[in-house]
């Protein structure tokens, strides 16, 4: 299958049946794509037991993210939502309540707030500006769009009772992110450029964390801090 | 005691941290951050100096007792030890 994800055009073999979560991505391109990902390559030792179809989804997305360090861009482990045209990031270890939070906006921003991936989205630098783009890469549930939107901010969740947001700065930051982020390599040319994109990611979008119940009043106060920071930057 | 290959000292926005890569990534998983004087221990240990010689570093760069700088050497190579760092 060819598609065009995230602005690249990729060569995805249909094996294990993953087709329909490509449907939305195809495209018609002769030539030699920027990524081509090999079915053959896949890991399936790693995965005793697994249905096809989750091997060659999961291990699709390996290679995808892992060469999509060449192309300015990288994942975040995260949910991302969007809210007039900005693309506000939530992250954190699994089971935090990422998707939580970002279903949390759309019920308090009705049909204006959308998710465009929930699990990984991509984040690319071009012409010094970060997007963010929908992926199949998504998530158990599939939710994703195939946009394209500007990125303004990442939030790392943690649960607490109380609902208290604060900006992190470097190095918390850069921890944050790289531990939510593709950061075991064989190589270390790709090492090095994770870290050059985490590099730029972490000066140039304001990061945040937010401590809270899935309680309204945690996605009023996300969006409105993180907002007035985007503004402030520029973004 | 040397450091182990496969982590590597890399400066990310203004800070410094220890990475693994290659087989060290699969037996540790995350980073080390590490501040100025971290820094300057680990450069000693890739050179391969020993205690005595990390702990001179520490004297020379930094206005402290010897006790002091020992303590923070010992304390040093023991975050590195439980994070298999070094061998």
């Amino acid at each position: 299958m060819i598609c065009k994800i995230a602005d690249l055009t990729v060569d995805v073999p249909a094996a294990g049946g993953i087709s329909p979560r490509f449907t939305e991505y195809l495209c018609e391109f002769r030539g030699q794509t920027d990524i081509t990902i090999h079915a053959d390559a896949y890991r399936r030792a790693k995965y005793p037991g697994a249905p096809e179809e989750l091997i060659a989804y999961i291990e699709s997305g390996v290679q995808f993210h892992r060469e999509l360090l060449r192309f300015d861009g990288m994942m975040l482990h995260s949910s991302a939502v969007v809210l007039d045209g900005r693309a506000y990031l939530f992250s954190g270890p699994c089971g935090v309540g990422k998707s939580t939070h970002t279903r949390l906006w759309k019920e308090v921003f009705g049909s204006d707030a959308q998710i465009i991936n929930d699990d990984k989205p991509t984040l690319r630098r071009l012409n010094g500006t970060w997007i963010a783009y929908g992926t199949p890469w998504c998530g158990k549930d599939g939710i994703n769009v195939n946009r394209k939107v500007p990125l303004a901010g990442i939030c790392f969740l943690k649960q607490s009772p109380e609902t208290r947001i604060r900006r992190l700065e470097s190095p918390e930051t850069t921890a944050s992110v790289i531990l939510q982020t593709m950061h075991r390599f064989k190589d270390e040319d790709n090492l090095t450029r994770m870290l050059a994109h985490v590099d730029k990611l972490v000066r140039e979008i304001p990061i945040f964390e937010l401590e809270n119940r899935p309680v309204a009043e945690a996605a009023r106060l996300s969006f409105e801090t993180m907002h007035r920071a985007a503004k402030e930057a520029g973004l | 005691m040397k450091i182990r290959k496969g982590f590597v000292l890399r400066e990310v926005a203004d800070h410094w941290f220890v990475l693994p890569v290659g087989q060290a990534s699969v037996d540790f998983s995350g980073m080390i951050s590490l501040n100025e004087s971290g820094v300057l221990l680990w450069k000693m240990l890739e050179a391969g100096g020993d205690r005595e010689a990390m702990c001179d570093a520490l004297l020379d760069a930094y206005e402290v007792e010897r006790a002091q700088a020992l303590a923070d050497v010992d304390a040093f190579i023991s975050v590195l030890r439980d994070a298999g760092c070094i061998e």
